[in-house]
C-alpha cells in the first residue's frame, strides 16, 4: 500500500471550480478540487519493459492546475482514466531492473504513452519518432490516458510509486540534483516548442508568459534558435529578472507588449471598435505559453502577416480572425518527440548555470500538504517561484 | 492700476500661499524666510484693439506698411502660431484671428488672389477643424478652411517642404515650400513668454525635423541659460542664424503681439491675487473650489480647468522687420513679467499648474509635468537661475493624468521603454531619438491623426536637461511614487517631507524660493 | 467621512491663516505694495432703499428708541426751526460721543428722521462689513473719508437724492467734551448744493458716555438738545467766510443751553459768547467742567406727558 494524490469524477467540485476558481483560487486547492490523499495498491504493469519506480520529486504543472480547476476543456475527458494519480514531471529511481537500468537508477520520465509503452506495433506517428502524436493513446494494454500521471493504470508523480516503461525513461546523470532533474522534462517540452517554432535567422520572437513554460522556452529559443530579439511578457518583476536571465532581450509588462512590439518593429497599430487593438506587422513568431484568452490573443495580434503562433500553453477559446486575415501558422506544440532527442538537449541545457539557480527555488511539499503545494503553485509567478513540486518521499 | 512684482518674505503674517499641482492646488504653509516671486499685475492694455492693429500695420518698424508690400497676383502666405499660445486659450475673438482679418481685408484691398494660411505647427499635432476656427475666427475659417487653404503645417510632406541651404555653422534650414516660395510672408505671433517669437516663429514654427535637430537636443538646450533670455540661448541663437538666411530667401512681414497677466477667468480670478488680499468671497469661492474638486472624478476636473477660457487683454502689437519687432515686443514682455530677485537660493519650489503648452484640450502626461516644471518654470529666470547649482527643485504634480493616446502615442513608448533604461537626456537623445523620429507609425499619426510627431517626448525631455544638469536633487510633493521613480525623480507626500529628503543635498535649514506662477513671470537674478 | 474632516480641515486652515474674526494682516514684506484702502469700504446704497429704511424704522421705533430713553433723559429744544425750511438740511452739531447720533435721530420729528442719514468714519465704521451693515441699517451712515480719498458714495450724491445729512464737523469724538477744530466739509457742501445748514448743539453726552465707554453711565444722565436758526450762505460768501458763521453758530447755541436766549444773544452782539473749545486751564479741570451733567438737580421721575 502507498500513499497518494487521487483526481477523482467529481461534477459539484469540477462545477464549482469552473465557476469561482477564477476569481477565488483558494476554493481550488480547498473543498473544489477533486483531489484527495488516499492509500491505495500500488500501481503495477505486468508487462515486459515495465517496472516500478520510487518517486522523489514530482512537479505541479500548469495543465495539473487547469485540469483540478475544471478550466481544461472536455475534449480531454476522452484521453484520461478516472481516478488517476496526477504528476508527469518525475524524477524516480527504478525499484526493480529494468532491461539495461539497474535497479536504484535514478530516471527522468517522459510521461507520453505511445506505441511502444502500450505494446502495440508503432502507429505512423511514432514510426516517425513522433511519440507525443501518438495515435494510440487509447488502446491496447493500459487505460486511456494520454500521458502517465492521467492514465490509471501507471500511477503518477503525486504517489509514492508508479510504473513506467522503459521507452520512457531518461537516466538523470551523476551530479544533478533531483531538483535539477525536475525541470528537465519541462525544459524538453520547450526544446520541442522551439523547435516547433521555426525561427529563422534574426527573426524577432514574442514570447507571451513568464512561468516556467515561458520562461523554459525562452531559454530552448535562445539557445537552439537563431533568434534575433526576443520580447518576453512578464508580469512579476521575479519574472523579469529571470527572463532576462535566460536570454529574452526585453522584458515588457502585459499592458505594454503591443506598444513595445510595434515600436521595436515599426508596425501600424489600428484600434477597432469595442475591441483591442492590433498591429499591422509584428513579430515574426509568436509563442502563446500562457494559454489564456488575453495571451492568446496578444499573440495573434502582434505577429507579422504569414508569420507563426505556436501554442505552448493549453489553449483557451480566443478570436482567430487575424489567424485568417494575416495567414498566421498557428501551431501547436505538445509534449516532446522522441525524433528531436529533446530530452538530450534539455538535459545539456539544465546543466547551464541560470537554469541550476533557477533550480534551487524548487520549493518542494511532502503529499499531506498538498492544499498548500498546490496554493502556492497558483501564485508561484507572484511569489517568485518557477516549480512547485511534490516530495512524496518526505515525511515533512 | 498695476503692481510691479515683488519677493515676498514668508512671515507670521503671512497666509497660507496657493500651489499648483496639475488639476487642483492646494495651500501651502511655507517655513518663515521662504522668500515667494510674485509676477506683475497685469500691465496696461490697449485702448483699442483694432486701432492698435491697424496702426502697427500702417507703420510699422524697419518695413514698408503693409500695403504696399502687397499686391495683385502676388503669393501671400500668413502663418500663425498654434494653440499652444496662449496659455490658458484666449475667450473668443482670439487676437490672432483679429490681425489676420485686418491683414486679409488690406490684401483684399489690393487685389491678392493666392493666400494662404498656415498654422506654424511645427512638429506639434495637427490642429482640429474647431481648433483652428477658434484661432483664426469664423470668418476667415469659412473662407479659406473648406477651400483647403487654411490648414496645419506638415512637416512630413516631402513635396512641401524647401530647403534653403545650410547656415554658417552647418546647420539645415528646411521650412514650408510655400512659405518659402511666397512673396510675402506674414506671421502672425503671440508672444505669451519671452522664448517665443523673434525668428523663433518662422525658423522654428515652419520647419521640419531636419532643421529642428539642430538645435533641439540636449547639449543646445543645457547652454540655453535660459532659452526664456534669447541673448543667452544656444537654441535661440541656432535659431536666429536660420531666420536670418529665411530672410534672404523670403520677405516676412512679422506681426508680434504681447498680453497682459489675466489669466483667470471669475470665478477663479482668486488664484492670480495676492492671498493677504483676498476678501471673504475669495476665500469662500476657493473653499467651495477646493471642496468641489475633492468630490469631483478626475475627468470632471480635467473638463472644469480646460474649458477655462482667459481674458488676456492686448499690451501691445508690433509688425514689421523681425529683429526689430521682437526688441519692441520683448520690452512688454519684460514689463510684464520680470521680477528682481536677489541671489539664489538652496531650494526652488515650483507648482506644475494643469496646463502646458503640449496638452491643450489634452492630458498633463508625467514627462509634459517634468517639461513644464523643469523645462517652462526652472528656466523662468534671466541672469542665473534662481536655484543654485547642485541646490535642490521641489514641483508640486500628482503625475496622475496618465497620457492621451490620441496626442501623444510615442509618449507612452518613450515613457516605458526609453525611461526605463535611462533618464539621461543626452544618453537617450543619442540611442533613441533617430528611432522615434523616424518611426513610420508615428510620422503617420502625426500626419493624419492628432499626434504629436515621434520625437516630441524627446524635445520635453531635453526641455529639463539644462535643469537636470544644474540641480542635484528633484522631489516632487504629492506625487506617484512609482512615475516619479521611472522618470528618475523622488516624490515626498508633504512640503516638510520633501525638505527633509533634500536635506541631504541642501543641509537642514536651506534658502527657500517659490516662484509664485502662474501668472507667468520671468524671475531677473541679480 | 474623509471629505467632512478635510473639509473642517480646509477651513480651519483658512479661517485661521487669514484671520477670521480679526483683522487681516500683510506680510511684512508686502506693506509697501498694498494698495489705498479705496475696496475695504463697503457700498451703502442698499441702506437708502425702501426695504433697509423699512427694517431701519422697525428698529429705531422698537429697539433702539426704548433702549435710549431707559438709559438717558432727554431735553429737546428748538425743533420749530425745522417748520421753517423745505427739503433736505445739513445738522451741524458738536460732537463728543457715540450718543450724539442716536439722540440727534431720535429728537427729529419722524418725517425727518426717516430722510436724514448721517456721516460716519470711512475708516471705522466701514471697513468691516458687519460694522458697515449694522451702522447703516440702524443709523443710516454713509461713509466719508477723513483722510481725502475716494468715497463709495459721496455725500453730495447723497444730498442730491433729497436726504438730510448729520454732519460732525470736527471729524471725530472730543476728548474733553470740549468742541475740537471744525473741519470745512459741511459749509462746502451747503454751499455747493445750496441747502442751509441747521446748526445743533447738545450738551451731556460727553458726561453721560465719553470716549472709551461702551454703555451710558447709570442713573439716567440728562441729555440736552437745541436746534438753532438755519443758516444759508450768501451768494457772495465763500466758503472760508461761511465755515466761521456755523461755528459761531454753534458756539451760541451752546451758550444758549447753558444759560438764557436772551443772554446768549447779548453775549453774541457783543462777541463774548463763550470760547466753546472751552478755557485755557488744566486738562483735568477742563474734563471736570464737562463730566457734570446739565440740570443735575433734574428730579429723578418727571411727568413725561408734559415734556416737550
Amino acid at each position: 500500500m502507498m500513499l497518494a494524490l487521487e483526481m477523482f469524477r467529481s461534477v459539484s467540485r469540477t462545477m464549482a471550480g469552473k465557476a469561482i476558481g477564477g476569481r477565488m483560487p483558494g476554493v481550488l486547492s480547498g473543498f473544489a478540487a477533486p483531489l484527495r490523499l488516499v492509500t491505495i495498491d500500488e500501481p503495477r504493469v505486468e508487462r515486459p519493459g515495465w517496472a516500478r519506480l520510487r518517486t522523489r520529486l514530482s512537479g505541479i504543472c500548469g495543465s495539473d492546475l487547469g485540469a483540478l480547476s475544471g478550466r481544461t476543456s472536455l475534449y480531454f475527458s476522452a484521453v484520461v482514466s478516472l481516478p488517476f494519480v496526477p504528476g508527469h514531471e518525475v524524477v524516480a529511481e527504478l525499484l526493480d531492473d529494468c532491461e539495461d537500468l539497474p535497479a536504484g537508477t535514478r530516471v527522468v520520465i517522459d510521461p507520453v504513452l505511445a506505441c511502444a509503452a502500450r505494446g502495440v506495433e508503432p502507429c505512423e506517428a511514432c514510426a516517425s519518432g513522433a511519440t507525443n502524436r501518438c495515435a494510440r493513446i487509447t488502446v491496447g494494454q493500459l487505460s486511456p490516458g494520454l500521458q502517465t500521471g492521467f492514465c490509471h493504470d501507471t500511477g503518477g508523480g503525486w504517489g509514492q510509486q508508479l510504473a513506467a516503461h522503459r521507452s520512457q525513461l531518461h537516466p538523470v546523470p551523476d551530479g544533478f540534483s533531483d531538483e535539477q532533474a525536475i525541470l528537465i522534462e519541462p525544459v524538453a517540452c520547450a526544446v520541442h516548442t522551439a523547435l516547433r517554432a521555426g525561427v529563422r535567422g534574426g527573426d524577432r520572437v514574442l514570447v507571451s508568459g513568464a512561468g516556467s513554460v515561458g520562461l523554459f522556452a525562452t531559454l530552448a529559443l535562445r539557445e537552439l534558435t537563431e533568434a534575433g530579439e526576443i520580447i518576453v511578457v512578464a508580469k512579476h518583476p521575479h519574472q523579469r529578472e529571470l527572463a532576462r536571465e535566460l536570454g529574452a532581450t526585453e522584458v515588457v509588462a502585459p499592458g505594454e507588449v503591443l506598444r513595445r512590439v510595434r515600436r521595436s518593429t515599426g508596425a501600424f497599430q489600428l484600434e477597432p471598435e469595442f475591441s483591442t487593438p492590433y498591429l499591422l506587422g509584428g513579430v515574426d513568431v509568436a509563442v502563446d505559453a500562457v494559454g489564456s484568452r488575453q495571451s492568446l490573443e496578444t499573440a495573434l495580434q502582434a505577429t507579422r502577416a504569414g508569420g507563426r503562433v505556436v501554442l505552448s500553453g493549453m489553449p483557451a477559446g480566443a478570436d482567430l480572425s487575424a489567424a485568417w486575415f494575416r495567414e498566421l501558422e498557428v501551431v501547436g506544440t505538445y509534449a516532446s518527440a522522441r525524433s528531436d532527442d529533446a530530452f538530450g538537449r534539455a538535459t545539456e541545457l539544465v546543466a547551464t548555470d541560470a537554469v541550476q539557480q533557477l533550480a534551487k527555488s524548487v520549493a518542494s511539499y511532502p503529499l499531506h500538504r498538498w492544499r498548500e503545494a498546490l496554493d502556492h503553485a497558483h501564485s508561484a509567478g507572484r511569489l517568485g517561484t518557477v516549480k512547485v513540486a511534490f516530495s512524496p518521499g518526505s515525511a515533512s | 492700476m498695476s503692481r510691479p512684482g515683488f519677493v515676498l518674505e514668508v512671515d507670521d503674517r503671512t497666509p497660507p500661499l496657493v500651489v499648483h499641482e496639475g488639476l487642483g492646488f492646494r495651500l501651502e504653509s511655507f517655513p518663515l524666510g521662504t522668500r515667494v516671486v510674485y509676477p506683475p499685475e497685469s500691465i496696461p492694455t490697449v485702448p483699442d484693439v483694432e486701432e492698435a492693429i491697424r496702426e502697427a500695420l500702417l507703420h510699422p518698424h524697419d518695413s514698408e506698411p503693409l500695403p504696399a508690400l502687397l499686391r495683385p497676383g502676388m503669393r501671400l502666405t500668413i502663418a500663425f502660431d498654434d494653440l499652444s499660445l496662449p496659455l490658458p486659450t484666449m475667450r473668443a475673438p482670439d487676437i490672432r484671428g483679429r490681425i489676420i482679418e485686418q491683414v486679409l481685408t488690406l490684401a483684399a484691398e489690393a487685389g491678392v488672389d493666392d493666400v494662404h494660411l498656415i498654422a506654424a505647427n511645427a512638429l506639434h499635432r495637427r490642429m482640429t477643424a474647431a481648433e483652428l476656427k477658434h484661432i483664426v475666427g469664423e470668418r476667415v475659417f469659412r473662407s479659406f478652411y473648406p477651400q483647403g487653404q487654411l490648414y496645419n503645417f506638415d512637416a512630413e510632406d516631402r513635396d512641401d517642404l524647401a530647403h534653403l541651404g545650410t547656415t554658417d555653422k552647418g546647420e539645415d534650414v528646411e521650412i514650408s515650400k510655400r512659405a518659402a516660395e511666397s512673396d510675402l510672408l506674414v506671421y502672425v505671433n503671440v508672444n505669451l513668454v519671452a522664448m517665443d517669437g523673434g525668428h523663433k516663429s518662422v525658423g522654428i514654427g515652419l520647419a521640419s525635423y531636419r532643421s529642428l535637430r539642430h538645435h533641439h537636443n540636449a547639449k543646445t538646450m543645457v547652454e540655453s541659460r535660459s532659452f526664456m533670455d534669447h541673448k543667452h540661448s544656444a537654441m535661440h541663437h541656432s535659431a536666429w542664424r536660420m531666420g536670418r538666411l529665411v530672410k534672404e530667401h523670403v520677405k516676412v512681414f512679422q506681426i508680434e503681439t504681447t498680453l497682459n497677466n489675466d489669466v483667470f477667468p471669475r470665478p477663479f480670478d482668486f488664484l492670480q491675487k495676492r492671498e493677504w488680499e483676498w476678501s471673504v468671497k475669495d476665500q469662500a469661492t476657493m473653499l467651495g473650489v477646493r471642496r468641489g474638486m475633492s468630490v469631483a472624478p478626475l475627468r470632471m476636473r480635467h473638463r472644469m480647468f480646460h474649458d477655462l477660457r482667459s481674458v488676456y487683454g492686448l499690451t501691445g502689437v508690433n509688425a514689421g522687420e523681425v529683429e526689430a519687432v521682437h526688441e519692441r515686443t520683448l520690452q512688454k514682455v519684460h514689463q510684464q513679467h520680470l521680477v528682481e530677485v536677489q541671489g539664489q537660493s538652496d531650494v526652488l519650489v515650483m507648482g506644475v499648474p494643469y496646463l502646458g503648452p503640449y496638452n491643450v484640450n489634452s492630458s498633463m502626461n508625467p514627462i509634459l509635468a517634468t517639461c513644464m516644471g523643469l523645462g517652462y518654470y526652472f528656466n523662468s529666470y534671466r541672469g542665473r537661475p534662481v536655484v543654485r547649482k547642485g541646490g535642490a527643485v521641489i514641483l508640486y504634480h500628482p503625475l496622475n493624468e496618465g497620457f492621451n493616446q490620441l496626442h501623444h502615442p510615442s509618449y507612452v513608448d518613450f515613457y516605458e521603454e526609453v525611461l526605463a533604461e535611462s533618464t539621461d537626456p543626452a544618453v537617450v537623445g543619442e540611442k533613441y531619438e533617430q528611432q522615434f523620429a523616424q518611426d513610420p507609425w508615428y510620422i503617420h499619426l502625426y500626419r493624419t491623426s492628432h499626434a504629436y510627431h515621434g520625437v516630441h517626448p524627446f524635445y520635453m525631455w531635453y526641455w529639463a536637461a539644462h535643469a537636470m544638469d544644474h540641480v542635484d536633487e528633484v522631489i516632487w510633493v504629492g506625487a506617484d511614487r512609482r512615475v516619479a521613480a521611472r522618470l528618475g525623480f523622488r516624490a515626498a507626500s508633504t512640503l516638510a517631507d520633501a525638505l527633509e529628503m533634500a536635506s541631504g543635498t541642501v543641509g537642514s535649514s536651506p534658502s527657500i524660493t517659490y516662484l509664485h506662477n502662474p501668472p507667468h513671470l520671468l524671475a531677473d537674478v541679480r | 467621512m474623509s471629505f467632512i474632516r478635510e473639509s473642517v480641515d480646509d477651513v480651519r486652515q483658512v479661517a485661521r491663516g487669514w484671520r477670521w474674526g480679526r483683522r487681516a494682516q500683510v506680510p511684512r514684506s508686502a506693506e509697501e505694495w498694498v494698495l489705498p484702502a479705496r475696496s475695504t469700504v463697503f457700498g451703502t446704497e442698499w441702506s437708502r432703499r425702501r426695504p433697509a429704511m423699512a427694517a431701519r424704522e422697525v428698529a429705531q421705533k422698537a429697539g433702539l428708541e426704548p433702549l435710549f430713553r431707559s438709559q438717558v433723559r432727554t431735553r429737546v429744544e428748538g425743533l420749530d426751526v425745522l417748520s421753517r425750511v423745505d427739503g433736505p438740511v445739513i445738522f451741524v452739531a458738536n460732537h463728543a460721543s457715540h450718543l450724539d447720533t442716536p439722540l440727534i435721530l431720535l429728537s427729529l420729528p419722524d418725517e425727518w428722521r426717516r430722510r436724514t442719514a448721517v456721516a460716519a468714519a470711512a475708516d471705522y465704521f466701514f471697513d468691516t462689513w458687519w460694522r458697515a451693515v449694522g451702522s447703516s441699517l440702524l443709523f443710516n451712515t454713509f461713509p466719508i473719508d477723513r483722510r481725502g480719498g475716494i468715497m463709495a458714495a459721496t455725500p453730495g450724491e447723497v444730498l442730491a437724492e433729497g436726504w438730510s445729512l448729520v454732519i460732525y464737523p470736527e471729524g471725530t469724538r472730543s476728548t474733553d467734551g470740549w468742541l475740537g477744530r471744525f473741519r470745512m466739509g459741511a459749509a462746502f457742501l451747503a454751499k455747493e448744493y445750496g441747502v442751509p445748514v441747521v446748526p445743533v448743539a447738545h450738551r451731556g453726552t460727553f458726561a453721560a458716555m465719553p470716549r472709551g465707554q461702551g454703555w451710558p453711565s447709570t442713573g439716567r444722565r440728562q441729555l440736552t438738545i437745541r436746534f438753532g436758526e438755519p443758516l444759508v450762505p450768501g451768494p457772495e460768501e465763500t466758503v472760508r467766510e461761511f465755515a466761521p458763521r456755523i461755528k459761531d453758530a454753534v458756539a451760541a447755541l451752546l451758550d444758549e443751553d447753558s444759560s438764557t436766549w436772551w443772554e446768549a444773544r447779548r453775549r453774541a452782539a457783543s462777541g463774548a459768547t463763550p470760547d466753546p473749545t472751552g478755557p485755557k486751564v488744566a486738562q483735568w479741570r477742563r474734563v471736570w467742567q464737562q463730566t457734570q451733567s446739565p440740570q443735575a438737580d433734574a428730579p429723578a421721575r418727571r411727568l413725561t406727558a408734559w415734556r416737550r
